[in-house]
């Protein structure tokens, strides 16, 4: 018995369609138009803000890591030589810039933000065990290294191969296994009670 | 140490489950799941770990609960551009500040500067960047959202963006003032938008 292959694949329909355009956009960028470099800049804001946040917890500081790592893509864009993809080549930027300012801003000492709505009419069975799971996520990620998360949100909200997660964080492939095989261990048992329970 | 198979699959089993595996790793992830009920259990899993990280946003979250803080500590309702209108008229009509009037500046002149500074949007909190006093709406799309979607949103709106994104990932929009209503309407019900609001209100 074959057990059925992939679930729904994370973003790669957005990934296809949106290269030509990103490509072009840089090829724009490297001739110095502000425009177009706005453009890629409002195509990859959500990402790498999500990304950021992930590793470095701040919202202020995700916005200036951001920001200095897309002054990068504007800089030396016509460095870029397509070896590999632009995403990747714009993310590992990202995290590099993002552990350097974790140097200077350590993780902050209060807790990441919860949906702390009370709600007084009773909440349908699946709206609550949907709240729960979050939350139980929310607390699982804050229990792991900047490192871990970083893998865990690679692969599973990016929709990225441990190869091009590698390139990113400028390790080996094995690291990144490593380190999911570790992250994976942990958000099993800090969700111990919630999402494993019922599979 | 050598790895065994199945500490070889169960370590690629995240990226089996989003499909991101090489053909060489899938085929050994495909020949050990037909034996391996512990690693059919943990693709389970997985598939419902990829599934919550899609709804997964922290940054949101975190973005959200700030901008709800500064909402819930805000001091009670201020009175209406309408109100501050009819005070400042009322005041004109006292003779020190009506022979001031005609004597420096013409009444229209002063009456526009006046009714620009008090129909400052209160949102400048909002972000860092000014705030045109034109801007009467505001908007806020899912982190998801690309750019495509966001233009279209607007430009069925027949709104022009004044301004953002904002520190809180905000845009700022002007829609002619009849139209507003309506606008509104129609980007509350857009799938991509997360809220629509409309800015109105006195300076502080």
């Amino acid at each position: 018995m074959i057990v059925n292959g992939a679930a729904r694949r994370p973003r790669t329909d957005a990934k296809r369609s949106s290269s030509l355009e990103e490509m072009a956009l840089l090829d724009r960028v490297r001739r110095k138009d502000l425009r177009a470099f706005e453009r890629l800049y409002r195509i990859y804001q959500p990402r790498l803000a999500r990304f950021l946040f992930n590793l470095v917890q701040r919202p202020q500081l995700v916005e200036e890591v951001l920001n200095d790592t897309m002054m990068v893509v504007w800089d030396t864009a016509g460095r870029f030589r397509g070896n590999s993809k632009l995403s990747t080549w714009v993310f590992s930027i990202a995290y590099r810039k993002a552990i350097k300012a974790k140097l200077r801003w350590p993780d902050p000492v209060e807790e990441p933000a919860l949906d702390t709505r009370v709600s007084n009419d009773p909440a349908p069975d699946e709206e609550l065990d949907q709240r729960r799971l979050h939350d139980a996520l929310i607390g699982a990620m804050s229990q792991l290294s900047a490192d871990h998360r970083a893998v865990v949100d690679l692969t599973y909200f990016h929709g990225l191969g441990y190869r091009e997660i590698a390139e990113i964080m400028n390790c080996p492939v094995d690291t990144v296994k490593t380190r999911m095989f570790h992250a994976r261990r942990r958000l099993r048992q800090a969700m111990s009670g919630s999402l494993f329970d019922w599979i | 140490m050598a790895k065994t198979s199945h500490d070889q699959a169960d370590e690629l089993l995240p990226w089996y489950a989003t499909g991101q595996l090489e053909p060489a790793d899938r085929a050994l992830v495909e020949g050990h799941l037909v034996s391996c009920a512990r690693c059919q259990r943990q693709l389970a899993a997985e598939r419902a770990l990829v599934d919550q990280f899609q709804a997964f946003s922290p940054e949101v979250d975190s973005g959200w609960a700030e901008l709800r803080g500064r909402i819930e500590s805000r001091p009670p309702a201020r009175p209406s551009i309408a109100d501050s209108l009819r005070d400042f008229w009322h005041a004109l009509t006292r003779p020190v500040l009506a022979a001031f009037a005609a004597a420096q500046l013409t009444l229209v002149a002063l009456a526009a500067l006046l009714f620009q500074s008090l129909s400052q949007p209160t949102y400048v909190a909002l972000g860092s960047a000014p705030v045109a006093a034109s801007a009467n709406v505001i908007v806020m799309f899912r982190p998801d959202a690309r750019e495509a979607e966001l233009r279209r949103a607007i430009q069925s709106t027949g709104a022009t963006l004044v301004g953002g994104p904002t520190q809180a990932d905000a845009y700022l929009l002007h829609v002619e003032p009849g139209a507003r209503p309506a606008a509104l309407q129609k980007l509350q019900q857009d799938s991509r938008v997360t809220l629509a609001q409309p800015i109105d209100g006195p300076a502080q």
